[in-house]
């Protein structure tokens, strides 16, 4: 149930290898079958997840507006030199949301933000989830010594909070949208590493694996064939989980001032709102529409995350 | 010779650390955290204590504590030291004034040396002998007199200990003997005539309290309380990034001050020391963003200062770093050597944009180096040095220099494409801000800007590790400091060292004007004409452009102070004067007003607004949370 969403089925029962279905049908137009099925079968699964299908709109909402960005409020709408308006302005029919300290639209900031936010979360989360997969499964894998040394190291940076980490990190190295993206991929791996471990250790005991031993199938041939198609469904729904927590992450470090200062991010308006004095000052439509965006994109990977968990994870999909 | 004391970096971060207050800052990131996170705080406060809460406050603020009254001015940098022969930065050097009074004082008005603890001083034998007259009756807080023999062994101490050197050893650098003949006298001798001994504005401190102290280089002034003062306040309260606290000095020649306490507090965050003013804890906050003026503005109770500044804020470019012996060091980016890149980068920015979107109207366009506040020493380009807005032509000599355009690029010869660095303080919004313009002005020239916004300039600053940097020096009355850090002489021995130079220039012609205008101490007018001139041979050096002079933007409560005096008359400043005028004249308002405005009532909604929809969607998220947690069992 769970391998099949993903379209790489590694063929866990004897049953459904291709070389036991009949000589007649072409093996990879049965395959392709097979995963339409499944995906049919995982789409119902997930538009019963009423929370999950609104979190999945609104992202592909704001992915669209993300994207279309330059064509929405035009190229150029980050430039100070050409700034439309006064500094900030209140809210008016030009400029819906008013203006920040140079005269540009917080609205076009806000649509321009989207990217960097968007761009980092999903960076960051693909190397978090990278690092946590890769160190998760080889230390599940060859077990002993091995899997003992990257635990140790894995505890470590579990019990570093991650934020001061990817503080410290942001600190040492050049400013640079790189830079957060690298920050916070190393900063928060250490779940994941964990979640993968156990899951490899479960699929490992399971009797098709040791049969694939037994034939004599390499290390990495076990990995890639038949434990990393059995955590994918795992690692799916974790990276939509870490997602949410990498854009809140950008978020607090540019708020903090470690972001690219030369890019338009919503922790960057933040900011920005903060030293123009738009707080005290009473601008509320420079400060509030970046933080709630943060928390609306935040909030809908996490739901989308919660719903795909509960379609995908095999031990919650059972009672279904 | 000169005193740095003023000149020290200055509350606005625009000022490139010297070494002792770089050395004294290891924990700024940590403090900017802090201070982000307070802010939250604030706001979260702010948000929830209302109007009600603002009335109390209010009352215990200023003219609370019973009968006593209060002045409590909100201050963001951290004290150095609290010692005049330690102190660099601006508030520990302004705090120094309070307690320290010295020779010559600077006009209130004019900014005009007149007499402070010395009545009256000569020159004699050609400028290279000075003698001081004391004032008669001057006493130390602790009643003891103030004599002759105080000012000697504070500059002895200053001339032979290098440990009380460290601030303004290189004033006394040019004595060659100091004596006091008897209680009233102080005779100076110097190696060379030197004008600035008609400003002697460095603190004296009492001999019978400071000879017992072991080792000067470590003690700090900050432990036994009160201190015992000359200047219009005494110390009674010190504690690290919290508060200062002041009595004021019954027996200061000047009279008494009227406040019975000054409070300085401390708020890293210019957004919760401006609460603090709007619900009354404090009564003075310096350094506004326009965006606080504008909202301060009008607001009852509430006077804005928007003062002509003290200080200059420009572009230098890296001329090459060479120490005294001119061995090079450093990585400046060769085409800056040629001055028809400096000036097209100069030529194409729009200086009156600086002023108006950055500064938003709170400052005067850059012209000269020593600010317009100044009269006499101000200089003007003329119409045919000036290096005005005019991009064509900087695109004109950036392809006469061999840079040609190539895909939107300029490209030098040797194919690289023209790429610099410039250093920005990440503390300064204005830094930044201005960055943001540059990087578009220069980027429409073809040339690529990175923008390196430290919290800490100074170590590729001293190394010679950039192409270009935001500077900015406070300007004394007397500008022998400003012109100082720019001479040969300042350049550093070697590349280890730490040297005085602002920007590694080194001009003969500076140079030999910079001794004569030192040398006229019996000319005033002919010195400022020197002065004059000198700016003009910097200007045309071509390594420095001044973008603008901002304002010191301050507010303060008039239901607290009913008057504070500003420096110079008519548009001066508060904070950070060339002497204690403005808190020691400082008059408190006879009955706090009742009124206080629900001004904060903007944010306050924005912010609840805010705060439902996070509410809503914490609703929302735990009940969908709820639902999947119930499909899991």
């Amino acid at each position: 149930m769970s391998t099949e969403a993903l379209g790489k089925d590694p063929g866990p029962e004897p049953a459904s290898r291709p070389s036991a279905e009949p000589a007649a049908a072409d093996p990879r137009a049965l395959a392709r079958a097979r995963r339409r099925r499944s995906a049919a079968r995982f789409w119902r699964a997930y538009r019963r997840q009423r929370a999950g299908l609104v979190g999945l709109v609104a992202l592909v909402v704001i992915a669209f507006v993300a994207l279309a960005a330059p064509l929405l409020v035009g190229a150029d709408a980050d430039s100070v030199t050409d700034a439309p308006g006064t500094a900030l302005e209140d809210p008016s029919t030009e400029f819906p949301l008013g203006t920040d300290q140079f005269g540009r639209s917080v609205l076009d900031l806000l649509v321009h933000g989207a990217r960097i936010s968007l761009t980092v979360g999903l960076l960051a989360a693909a190397l978090t989830v990278g690092i946590g997969t890769l160190v998760g499964m080889v230390a599940g894998h060859y077990g002993g010594w091995l899997s003992g040394v990257l635990m140790r190291v894995t505890d470590f940076f579990l019990v570093m909070p991650t934020l001061v980490l990817a503080i410290v990190l942001a600190t040492v190295m050049s400013r640079s949208v790189t830079t957060v993206i690298i920050a916070i991929g190393v900063a928060a791996w250490p779940k994941t590493a964990r979640l993968v471990r156990a899951q490899t250790l479960a699929i490992e005991a399971r009797p098709y694996v040791e049969r694939a031993r037994a034939l004599g199938g390499g290390h990495t041939h076990i990995m890639l064939r038949h434990v990393l198609p059995n955590v994918m469904p795992l690692v799916l729904a974790q990276t939509t989980l870490v997602i949410s927590e990498a854009i809140l992450t950008e978020a607090t470090l540019a708020f903090l001032g470690l972001g690219d200062p030369q890019v338009i991010s919503w922790g960057g308006m933040l900011q920005d709102a903060r030293e123009a004095g738009a707080i005290s000052s009473g601008h509320w439509s420079f400060l509030v529409p970046p933080g709630i965006a943060i928390a609306v994109v935040a909030l809908c990977f996490t739901l989308s995350g919660r719903a795909l968990e509960s379609v995908l994870n095999p031990k919650l999909g059972v009672a279904k | 010779m000169q005193p740095t004391d003023e000149n020290a970096p200055t509350p606005g971060p625009l000022h490139r650390p010297t070494p002792a207050a770089r050395a004294g800052r290891p924990g700024r990131r940590l403090r900017r955290v802090l201070g982000a996170g307070a802010a939250a705080l604030a706001l979260i406060a702010a948000t929830a204590a209302g109007p009600a809460a603002a009335k109390s406050a209010q009352d215990d603020g200023g003219d609370g504590d019973g009968d006593k009254a209060v002045l409590t001015a909100a201050v963001a940098q951290s004290v150095d030291s609290l010692s005049p022969f330690l102190a660099v930065t601006l508030v520990a050097t302004s705090l120094n004034r309070l307690m320290y009074d010295s020779l010559v004082n600077y006009d209130v008005k004019t900014q005009e040396p007149i007499p402070g603890l010395a009545e009256k001083w000569e020159p004699s034998n050609a400028g290279k002998t000075w003698t001081y007259t004391m004032r008669d009756g001057v006493k130390w807080s602790d009643g003891k007199p103030l004599t002759a023999e105080d000012a000697r062994w504070t500059f002895h101490t200053m001339m032979t200990d290098e440990a009380a050197g460290a601030a303004n050893g290189s004033y006394v650098a040019n004595f060659a003997k100091v004596s006091a003949p008897d209680a009233r006298t102080l005779v100076v001798e110097l190696k060379e005539p030197q004008a600035t001994m008609n400003s002697m504005d460095l603190p004296i401190v009492p001999k019978h309290v400071w000879q017992d102290v072991e080792d000067l280089g470590k003690f700090n002034n900050d432990s036994d309380f009160p201190v015992v003062s000359s200047g219009p306040y005494i110390l009674t309260g010190f504690k690290t990034d919290s508060y200062v606290t002041f009595e004021p000095n019954p027996d200061f020649w000047r009279g008494k001050p009227k406040f019975d306490e000054l409070r300085f507090k401390y708020y890293k965050e210019t957004d919760a020391a401006v609460a603090a003013l709007r619900k009354g804890e404090v009564s003075f906050v310096p350094d506004l963003t326009p965006a606080h003026a504008a909202s301060l503005e009008g607001q009852p109770d509430i006077k804005v200062n928007d003062g002509q500044g003290r200080r200059f804020w420009a572009i230098a470019t890296n001329p090459g770093a060479r120490d005294v012996k001119g061995r090079k060091f450093g990585d400046g980016h060769p085409a800056l050597l040629d001055p028809r890149v400096r000036e097209a980068l100069f030529l194409a920015v729009d200086r009156e944009v600086i002023v108006d979107k950055v500064l938003q109207g709170h400052g005067v366009e850059g012209e000269g180096y020593i600010p317009p506040r100044f009269g006499d020493y101000h200089w003007k380009p003329s119409a045919e040095q000036k290096i005005g807005y005019d991009p064509a032509k900087a695109a004109r000599l950036l392809d006469q220099a061999g840079y040609k355009l190539k895909d939107g690029k300029r490209v030098g010869k040797d194919g690289k494409p023209l790429d610099l660095r410039m250093l920005c303080h990440s503390t300064d919004a204005r830094d930044k801000a201005a960055g943001k313009f540059l990087e578009e002005w220069w980027g429409a020239l073809g040339i690529g800007l990175d923008l390196q916004c430290l919290d800490n300039v100074g170590d590729p600053w001293v190394a010679g590790e950039y192409d270009l940097a935001f500077d900015g020096w406070s300007v004394n009355p007397d500008p022998d400091f400003v012109l100082a850090i720019h001479t040969c002489a300042a350049l550093p021995e070697s590349e280890d060292v730490v040297g005085q130079t602002d920007n590694f220039i080194c001009n003969k012609d500076y140079d030999r004007l910079y001794a004569e205008q030192l040398a006229a101490y019996d000319d005033p007018g002919k010195r400022a004409e020197i002065v004059r001139e000198m700016q003009s041979v910097l200007y045309d050096t071509g390594y420095m452009n001044v973008l603008a002079y901002p304002n010191s933007v301050e507010a303060y409560r008039t239901d607290h102070i009913e008057s504070i005096t500003a420096m110079p008359a008519g548009n001066g400043n508060i904070w950070g004067q060339d002497g204690s005028w403005s808190w020691a004249t400082a008059v408190p308002a006879a009955e706090a007003s009742d009124d206080d405005g629900g001004s904060a009532m903007g944010v306050v909604l924005g912010g609840g607004a805010a705060v439902a929809v996070v509410v809503a969607a914490g609703v929302v998220f735990t009940m969908r949370r709820r639902a999947t947690a119930e499909d899991r069992e």
